[in-house]
């Protein structure tokens, strides 16, 4: 198991010292992901950029610079206690998000100087473009084309669907395809607006800070010095990153949902102090929590380890699901009316089965990962 | 009580959750929900008197504030038996899309439907219907029961929404009645 060294237990706490300025944005930003303005100066929103955007980046002194916020652990520890204040108000929050992951993985030195310029000069949003309609998160199944001119440049024609901050993101990577070959995937950064890019947020039933947005792109202009990747191997381009990523994505996502179960426990246990089957309730939080830090801390050693951050994910969304429900009937009949903070945790913990993978897609990547090992015996 | 159980599950898949709510609560004398709110058609309410919840306005339900009922009576628990008749419907009717969903779809360069993960879903959804049906014809008379009936419609509605991936996630597609529907069942069951 792995334990947490002192730094990271104040970085944990240093986190949770913002939780109250989430909590009480969560409503506001539910009800009107559109309208930022009140929350941009936010303790809130300066706290998750300053705790993402690498220390050599920021614009001046922060709280976070006497803490490592580089590693998977320190970024799970963090992504926890942010989504037990809100996870809808961490995903509207500006910042590197998980576009920052790619850049790190992908990007040359270049790229990510300028990427994280433009977000340390923010506030400023972005956004990670892989899922397409009726594609859904699949790599493989990428039909967004990414042509080489004679320029040298490249040209990018297709579309994103349920992108976070899609709409309203300045800068972003986008999956795209330059032929039909498995190592043809790369990613591009493109910033917004653009000719030929158009972008819309959609209506969503929950987790609606996310600004979950449809992005099109009909002959985008995308210049070579944007397409990232080329400065390494082929075979390490496109698919690799991406499969890298998303390892460390599934484990956020396993940590979004458990830091959203902890504050309905949080919440159950401030109006009801003793509900019933509250201990039961704590011990598997504890668990799946430990369960995300274990697997951040293996994937810091092998990011290209695919099974734990599968399970991560498939344990933690499903718990989430199960803690929202006791805590609606731990509050008894007229509850999800009674409590509008309950209701939208009920209602955003059913985002996170449709990021970066559903639970058929987990359970078959953990069990393909056994046969795997099998076959190599 | 089985000719009113089934014409309340018909209601729900035929017309949706609000149909099939106002047939529950046709012919049912309810003064008081264990709550303070009770989950009414939205024609059934007047503007002033609703809390405001848009998902559930576009569902066509509307909440009222009503006084708090300090036990479960007979009539709450008749009327749970009827609600959950009409939850099913609309699971059913949650199912339908879905499946017409996942026909369109094609992953591996075959039908989504024909997945055995997806079938095996599918296949356990219809049974815990079938199930659930005869639970509420034969238990009419235990609030328990009732009340476990419509915990498990919350985790099957949960089961059928997945089946429509992020698509029954956005706010005006078919998804929206699972949340809707335990919207309405946290207003009328205790328990």
């Amino acid at each position: 198991m792995t334990g947490l060294e002192p730094p990271l237990l104040a970085l944990r706490e240093t986190i949770g010292e913002i939780v109250p300025d989430l909590r009480k944005r969560a409503l506001a930003i539910d009800t009107a992901p559109a309208d930022m303005a009140a929350h941009l100066g936010s303790p809130a929103f300066r706290a998750i950029c300053d705790a993402t955007v690498p220390k050599r980046f920021r614009s001046g002194p922060t709280v976070f610079d006497q803490f490592e916020t580089r590693s998977y652990l320190a970024r799970i520890v963090a992504t926890v206690e942010l989504s037990r204040g809100d996870p809808g108000v961490l995903t509207a929050s500006p910042g590197p998000s998980l576009a920052g992951v790619v850049v790190d993985a992908l990007g040359s030195e270049e790229q990510r100087e300028m990427f994280y310029r433009a977000v340390a000069d923010g506030p400023l949003w972005t956004f990670f473009a892989m899922t397409e309609p009726d594609r859904g998160s699949d790599g493989t199944a990428v039909e967004t084309t990414l042509t080489k001119s004679e320029s040298g440049d490249y040209t990018l024609v297709g579309a994103k669907r349920y992108i976070s901050n899609g709409a309203r993101g300045a800068i972003g990577v986008v999956f795209a395809r330059t032929g039909p070959s498995p190592l043809s995937l790369r990613a591009a950064l493109i910033r917004q607006p653009a000719p030929g890019l158009t972008s819309r947020p959609l209506d969503m039933l929950g987790l609606r800070g996310a600004y979950l947005s449809e992005l099109r792109f009909d002959g985008v202009r995308v210049p070579a010095g944007m397409v990232l990747g080329s400065h390494l191997p082929l075979s390490r381009r496109g698919t690799w990153g991406i499969a890298r990523t998303f390892n460390i994505m599934r484990i956020h996502i396993g940590a979004m949902a458990i830091g959203l179960a902890y504050a309905a426990y949080d919440y159950v246990a401030s109006c009801l102090p003793g509900a019933p089957g509250h201990h039961m309730q704590a011990a598997r939080l504890d668990a799946a929590r430990q369960l995300l830090y274990d697997a951040a801390a293996a994937a810091d050693k092998d990011p290209d380890d695919a099974y734990r951050p599968s399970v991560a994910k498939l344990h933690c969304t499903a718990l989430a699901i199960g803690v929202l429900r006791w805590a609606v009937v731990a509050l008894g009949p007229g509850s999800l009316l009674a409590h509008p903070l309950l209701e939208k945790w009920r209602r955003d913990a059913y985002a996170f089965e449709f990021m970066d993978g559903t639970t058929n897609v987990q359970r078959l990547r953990i069990a393909r990962t056994v046969e795997t090992a099998r076959s190599q015996r | 009580m089985t000719n009113r159980i089934t014409a309340c599950e018909q209601a729900g898949y035929l017309d949706g959750l609000a149909a099939g709510l106002a047939q529950a609560l046709t012919d049912v004398e309810i003064v008081a929900a264990p709550g303070g709110t009770a989950a009414v058609p939205a024609d059934w309410a007047s503007d002033g008197e609703t809390i405001p919840h848009s998902l559930a306005a576009r569902e066509g339900v509307a909440f009222v504030r009503v006084p708090a009922a300090t036990e479960t009576t007979a009539t709450l628990t008749e009327l749970g038996v009827l609600l959950g008749a009409a939850r099913l419907g609309a699971t059913r009717r949650l199912a339908d899309h879905a499946v017409a969903h996942l026909s369109g779809r094609t992953s591996g360069g075959e039908p989504t439907i024909r997945k055995q993960l997806v079938l095996g879903t599918l296949a356990d959804l219809l049974t815990e219907v079938e199930a659930l049906r005869v639970q509420l014809m034969v238990s009419a008379a235990s609030a328990e029961t009732v009340a476990d009936v419509h915990h498990r419609i919350t985790d099957l509605d949960w089961e059928a929404a997945k089946l429509l991936g992020a698509s029954g996630y956005l706010a005006d597609s078919p998804g929206r009645s699972c949340h809707v529907s335990e919207l309405v069942a946290n207003c009328w069951v205790a328990g």
